[in-house]
């Protein structure tokens, strides 16, 4: 039996979809084979003519065809006014058509930080929400009470962009109808339970607290340029990206791109601290006996780490 | 009139035509997504931008960020090292060529499977080859596309929305071992790109350089046929594609440059040239004569055009039948241009490209060529580059402090023309103008009622159905639309 999905663009830049067709093993193409899934239309991707796809809108909202999986990305725009009219298609806000195929869905599916809580589109002026978060409130554009037709509330599947691992996996458990165990914020644990800093190759300098103040080095990122790794919940350093690397690894601060929060108004490349320890602590880190912990570490640090001989 | 939403763009785009008979006798580009970006890089720090303008565009982030950190450069006075440039621009290669062939094979080619041609002879093949996620031909385009990016992820953590180039070069410092792995993706994507789009050696395809010499290779060997390039050729040639979407004949570029030219050792050849062509005529590129005009765009009006460093985005909330699209209207010198593969092209001097357009005119096939075969131009540069990396040498010159002033960024990105201009003030950003290549090429009219180039090139095409209009889909997916990076980012405070 087909599994009907519909995948629709909203506040966003597209990058989800470009992050999906990187998916490895399973990529795009053997997902959709081994799911059988139908993929009723894609904005990037489909050929039918706009009038067709006007009679497949009004056949979903009938319910003439069964909608399993509506894949969203990018935030729902209720802007100017909470009218919607900053975000439009066939000249209507773009906002209604969410709210009546969210509701004719089995499972809706947030692809992305904007669809999911806001995230960068969210930060401009244009009163973008996600579909049930708004930054770390509940409610977002369907509202917390909102439940899809196999009874589950929005899936969320923050990053920017989503890891197309992860979006596999989850069109998997969708398609199959397995149940994820979520977070606070409706995000699947299995993916999200864990820290970008977990698996990074500097963790060694980490430990030791050999850290960087400037770029080009091979030690740690967390204390003075900004980087959220101990902070941000995404697989990054399990899955890695493009099948070969990740940003912490080569010396790029991650910038805790599946956070509700981001982007944050604190500057990047940059960490606030209180006598040169981060204010904001690895998660649920206790601040005393981490400041002890940093001290003795630093002094147990080997020098192959002080001089930096050894690779990451 | 009608309207017609088009899709297979990134973004969102619709049009509003006037026909005469079947023929399209007037017509408006309407961008109508608007996310309003204003107030998020205004009073923010300087390097932010690094982070957040490479998530305008989720298909060409890694030119953002080049932008934005070259505009950096500029503001700290930096001179970057020669292995940062270089790897720079070898990210910027590789999602160019991802690029060219996501958008050739998985959002053009498929335009001929539209059931208008269901009687065409090519039509059962366009199937086979280019049905969505199921096509031979899509099959293989994404897993090569996918291959070529490991390239950006291993020199710079990940695609898309790395930010890896910092002003004063990179943050990153790939090592031997990396350029192995580089060199490695590089030749077997060149193999396949040779085997499967041209059917024919990059070698063999240099020598393409007249409409005669293109009749003469497609008819020498069935590979040149069967090969995706041969089948586009084939396909676009009984469809007309090269008689349709012609458009002012104004085009621009800034080349493709081997060292910034702003820094103070003496400039290096340019690996492509930069400039303007107006009626044929070529002239030397000056951003100092760019400007965008907001007469028909949904912002607060002024005068004539301003100047990126003096823009001003306010949207305007009262309906304004005259006001239609939430893109601005950048002209050059007053006039518009079109930019991407085919201006790249012609303003370098590309003799196949120049022979084209001088016995067709600029066509929705020139344009699509250009973007097939710009990557037998690119590969080899690329191959240099990470053979001329050396990983023992700096990839950064710290900068310190980003002091404040005036800056620009200014590249080629896969769709053409891309700048970022920037103004710190008291060590924040006071305003940061993007004018993105579909700013150029979907914008509206400009102060003086003139059209935008995709507009203009669509005007006298004859659509057989306006419930299917397969032929403005041509055109307007030559110019590889991306309305949402048609954005506009702060204003003055």
């Amino acid at each position: 039996m087909a599994v009907n999905l519909y995948w629709m663009h909203c506040g966003g830049c597209g990058g989800d979809s470009m992050s999906m067709l990187n998916a490895e093993s399973p990529n795009i193409i053997e997902t959709i084979h081994e799911l059988d899934i139908n993929v009723l239309w894609h904005p990037s991707f489909s050929f039918a003519p706009p009038a067709d796809h006007r009679r497949l809108l009004d056949a979903l909202i009938s319910r003439e065809v069964g909608l399993d999986i509506l894949c969203i990305e990018g935030a729902v725009i209720r802007g100017p006014e909470n009218t919607g009219m900053f975000g439009i298609f066939e000249g209507k806000p773009k906002k209604n058509l969410v709210a009546q195929l969210a509701d004719r869905a089995g499972i809706v599916i947030a692809i992305g930080t904007c669809a999911s809580f806001g995230g960068v589109t969210g930060a401009g002026a244009t009163d973008a929400v996600g579909l049930q978060f708004s930054k770390k409130d509940i409610g977002g554009f369907l509202g917390k009470n909102f439940r899809s037709g196999k009874g589950l509330p929005v899936i969320n599947l923050p990053g920017c962009p989503v890891h197309p691992t992860v979006l596999m996996g989850m069109l998997t458990a969708a398609a199959r109808g397995v149940s994820m165990d979520l977070n606070t914020y409706n995000a699947p644990l299995e993916y999200y339970s864990m820290l970008v800093h977990q698996g990074c190759t500097r963790n060694e300098y980490h430990e030791y607290r050999i850290e960087e103040t400037d770029f080009g080095q091979k030690g740690c990122l967390f204390f003075h340029l900004g980087c959220q790794g101990p902070l941000a919940h995404a697989p990054c350093n399990k899955f890695l990206w493009n099948n070969r690397n990740c940003k912490t690894r080569s010396g790029v601060p991650c910038n805790g791109c599946t956070e509700p929060d981001f982007p944050r108004d604190d500057p990047y490349f940059y960490t606030p601290n209180i006598v040169g320890l981060p204010i904001h602590l690895p998660d649920g880190v206790n601040r005393p006996h981490y400041l002890a912990y940093k001290s003795m570490a630093a002094a147990a640090a080997p020098d192959r780490l002080k001089h930096r001989k050894t690779e990451v | 009139m009608i309207n017609i939403p088009l899709n297979r763009v990134e973004g969102d785009l619709e049009l509003h035509l006037e026909l005469d008979g079947d023929r399209i006798a007037n017509s408006w580009s309407s961008g109508i997504m608007f996310r309003g970006f204003e107030n998020i890089l205004r009073g923010r720090a300087p390097r932010d931008g690094l982070v957040l303008t490479p998530r305008v565009c989720g298909i060409c982030g890694t030119a953002h960020l080049l932008a934005a950190a070259k505009a950096l450069d500029m503001l700290c006075g930096v001179i970057v090292p020669d292995n940062a440039v270089m790897t720079r621009n070898l990210t910027l290669l590789a999602e160019h060529i991802q690029s060219d062939i996501r958008h050739g094979i998985l959002m053009f080619m498929n335009d001929f499977i539209n059931p208008l041609y269901q009687d065409q002879p090519f039509y059962s093949e366009a199937r086979l080859r280019y049905e969505p996620f199921r096509g031979t031909s899509v099959i293989k385009a994404i897993r090569e596309t996918k291959k070529i990016l490991e390239i950006i992820a291993i020199v710079g953590g990940q695609w898309p929305n790395t930010s890896f180039m910092v002003p004063g070069g990179i943050a990153t410092t790939p090592t031997f071992n990396d350029m192995v792995g580089c060199d490695y993706i590089e030749r077997s994507f060149t193999g396949w790109y040779e085997r499967e789009i041209l059917g024919c050696s990059l070698e063999r395809w240099a020598e393409v350089t007249s409409l005669a010499d293109l009749d003469t290779w497609l008819e020498e060997k069935p590979d040149h046929t069967q090969g995706d390039l041969g089948f586009f050729i084939r396909c676009a040639r009984m469809t007309g594609l090269d008689r349709i979407g012609g458009g002012h004949g104004n085009f621009i570029s800034t080349g493709l440059k081997d060292l910034q030219p702003y820094s103070t050792r003496a400039v290096e050849p340019l690996l492509m040239s930069s400039g303007f062509i107006a009626k044929g005529e070529k002239f030397e590129f000056d951003q100092a004569l760019i400007a965008e005009h907001v007469a028909f765009s949904r912002f607060e009006g002024y005068g004539s055009g301003l100047h990126p460093f003096e823009g001003i985005t306010i949207p305007a909330f009262d309906p304004n039948p005259d006001k239609y699209s939430w893109a601005k209207a950048p002209r050059y010198n007053d006039h518009p241009a079109e930019t991407g593969p085919l201006a790249e092209a012609l303003i370098d001097g590309d003799p196949l490209f120049a022979d084209l357009v001088r016995q067709q005119g600029p066509t929705a096939f020139s344009r699509e060529l250009a973007r097939f075969t710009r990557p037998a131009k690119l590969l080899p540069l690329m191959k240099k580059i990470i053979r001329t990396i050396d990983p023992k040498a700096p990839y950064y010159r710290p900068v310190g402090d980003i002091p404040d002033g005036r800056a620009y960024g200014l590249i080629e990105a896969c769709r053409g023309t891309l700048g970022h201009w920037l103004e710190v003030q008291d060590g924040a950003i006071a305003r940061y103008q993007i004018i993105t290549p579909t700013a150029w090429n979907g914008s509206p009219r400009d102060a003086n009622a003139i059209r935008g180039p995709w507009e203009e090139a669509i005007i006298g095409t004859s659509v057989k159905d306006p419930d299917n209009p397969v032929e403005l889909g041509h055109i307007i997916r030559s110019f590889d639309a991306c309305l949402v990076c048609a954005v506009h980012f702060c204003t003055r405070k």
